[in-house]
């Protein structure tokens, strides 16, 4: 425990029931439910205590009963091994040989990420609509004719000499030459939305093995 | 902690540093390995100069540097993966997505009201105002100066807005929330609240007219040296790398926990800034970070510059509260 005071969520909030069972039809995309069976002859108690270090970690804070264990986390470190959860219950349900250790553990990262993709789409509606906005001043910028660059810019002998290539008229190649002239585009913003579309489904699975792997092991620990 | 002296200065009484380069840990495996990660740094600025340098004209434009950029840091997230500096900074899916959506802050939104108020729209008006376009001169030098002066005037623009940070409070709050990162991964550099990275990206360098083949091989420099700031790769350096440019290590002990080895270190590629400055030390640090290696989320970066000098301001000003805590400490 590390000062902060957990509530036995398993009471509380965590597994709604009555009216917000509809909730389970989308509640996957943050929250994450399994279980691992316990290893033959352990009891819940000595299942809990296995699991229990897991929680001793910067930011969480955890309370547990003979049976279950509930935690909550507050900007949890980088290398916490649950980081992504924020606060989930643990419990051991039967006896053994067929006792296990059901979880359910609730992730805000999960669910922002599945949501970027949706500011990421507004970010590129908004930049076509600046540049809609801004179409007709960029024309007549482009119309005014540049003398003072008509001439292409001079190459040093060193230069020459070396083989680089003759510089072109500047102008030529426009905004690509350097960055003062670029227009923003939407295309990022489209990238970044299939970024994290692909990151939230990556890390929903990923995420899902590693918690089942991590309280495994724990419970096969000797 | 005694620390060590550097200098007038007593690095690491804080939080553990490891000061000198004969102490820094050296790549561990084969000669291969070895070979690799000792001359993997100078041969990809090599490579890129000499791409920039004879690249046709035809895809000698910064869409083809975008491209190349976006390949290089996939490839050094792999040289993270195969050889990382401390387990403690090993990638996770959660720092990797929240790292991401700060680049991509900066790739859409950013760019969109950099167009606007940022060091283009600033550039574009400081030429006007100071007929700074006589300067012509400049394009007629070997390209290589021009890059290097390109390169050299932008870092030393950024050294002096990046010290004004550590030093001045209303600057400071806006790169505080930068330090809260606890590991260094090669996308950390875009962490930090979007004012500051608009601030950092003023430099005089930008004022000046140049060729778009110098401004490319400029930024050789920064993405050859620069981005080796934020990543988790044990490289075995060659010295005569750490003494001109910015390396790992020294970025390392800046976001160090410790509060006089935060205050080093503040150039983006060239070191030897900091070494005429006298603000350079040579060593590296694991433990990163500031209140203990409390990990700040994304909502707090957003808004802590804000909120921290609301807190600040009421407590100055505001009549009966004096007894608000200041949680941001200047200089840091």
């Amino acid at each position: 425990m590390t000062g902060m005071t957990a509530q036995p969520i398993w009471h509380e909030t965590v597994i709604p029931e009555g009216p917000r069972v509809n909730m389970r039809y989308i509640d996957w995309i943050w929250h994450v439910r399994g279980s691992v069976p316990l290893p033959e002859g352990q009891t819940a108690g000595e299942a809990l205590d296995r699991i229990e270090p897991v929680f001793d970690e910067v930011g969480t804070a955890h309370v547990r009963s003979d049976a279950a264990l509930s935690f909550t986390k507050k900007n949890p470190a980088s290398q916490d091994p649950l980081s992504v959860f924020e606060r989930g219950v643990l419990r051991v349900e039967g006896t053994a040989p067929e006792g296990r250790l059901r979880y359910h553990l609730v992730s805000r990262a999960l669910l922002a990420c599945f949501l970027a993709p949706l500011l990421f789409l507004g970010f590129a509606q908004l930049t076509i609509l600046v540049n809609a906005y801004q179409k007709p001043a960029a024309e007549a910028a482009a119309k005014k004719p540049d003398a003072k660059k008509a001439d292409a810019p001079p190459m040093h002998p060193i230069d020459k000499a070396l083989g680089a290539p003759e510089p072109e008229k500047p102008g030529k190649n426009g905004a690509e030459g350097g960055k003062r002239n670029r227009k923003p585009t939407p295309t990022p913003a489209y990238v970044f939305a299939g970024i994290f579309a692909a990151l939230y489904v990556g890390g929903r699975i990923l995420e899902d093995r590693l918690v089942k792997r991590l309280f495994r092991k724990r419970l096969l620990q000797a | 902690m005694n620390g060590i002296r550097v200098g007038k200065r007593i690095i690491g009484a804080d939080s553990p540093v490891t000061i000198g380069w004969e102490n820094i840990p050296r790549v561990e495996g084969g000669p291969a390995k070895q070979f690799i990660f000792t001359w993997f740094q100078p041969a990809m600025l090599l490579a890129l100069l000499a791409f920039w340098y004879y690249a046709p004209n035809s895809i000698a434009k910064a869409s083809t540097a975008i491209g190349i950029g976006i390949g290089f840091k996939v490839l050094l997230l792999g040289l993270e993966w195969v050889n990382p500096r401390y387990r403690s900074w090993q990638l996770t899916w959660k720092e990797l997505t929240t790292d991401l959506f700060y680049v991509g802050l900066g790739y859409t939104i950013l760019r969109i009201v950099d167009s606007y108020i940022g060091s283009d729209v600033m550039a574009k008006g400081i030429q006007h105002a100071f007929h700074w376009d006589k300067f012509t001169w400049f394009v007629g030098l070997p390209l290589l100066v021009q890059a290097f002066l390109i390169s050299f005037l932008f870092d030393f623009g950024q050294y002096w807005m990046h010290r004004g940070m550590h030093n001045w409070y209303p600057l400071w709050l806006t790169h505080a929330p930068h330090h809260y990162i606890t590991q260094l991964n090669i996308n950390k550099g875009a962490v930090g609240n979007p004012v500051e990275l608009f601030l950092i990206g003023l430099g005089v360098g930008g004022f000046f007219d140049f060729l778009p083949r110098a401004f490319l091989l400029a930024g050789s420099f920064g993405m050859a040296v620069s981005t080796y700031q934020h990543i988790n790769v044990r490289f075995n350096t060659p010295a005569w790398w750490r003494f001109i440019f910015n390396t790992t290590e020294h970025h390392s002990l800046h976001h160090s926990r410790d509060y006089e080895a935060s205050r080093s270190n503040y150039s983006g590629t060239w070191i030897f800034i900091d070494r005429i400055f006298g603000t350079c030390v040579d060593g590296e640090a694991e433990l990163l970070g500031m209140e203990g290696g409390r990990r700040m989320s994304i909502v707090e970066q957003m808004h802590y510059p804000f909120t921290e000098a609301w807190k600040t301001l009421k407590a100055k000003f505001g009549r009966g509260r004096f007894d608000t805590p200041e949680s941001a400490v200047p200089a840091e």
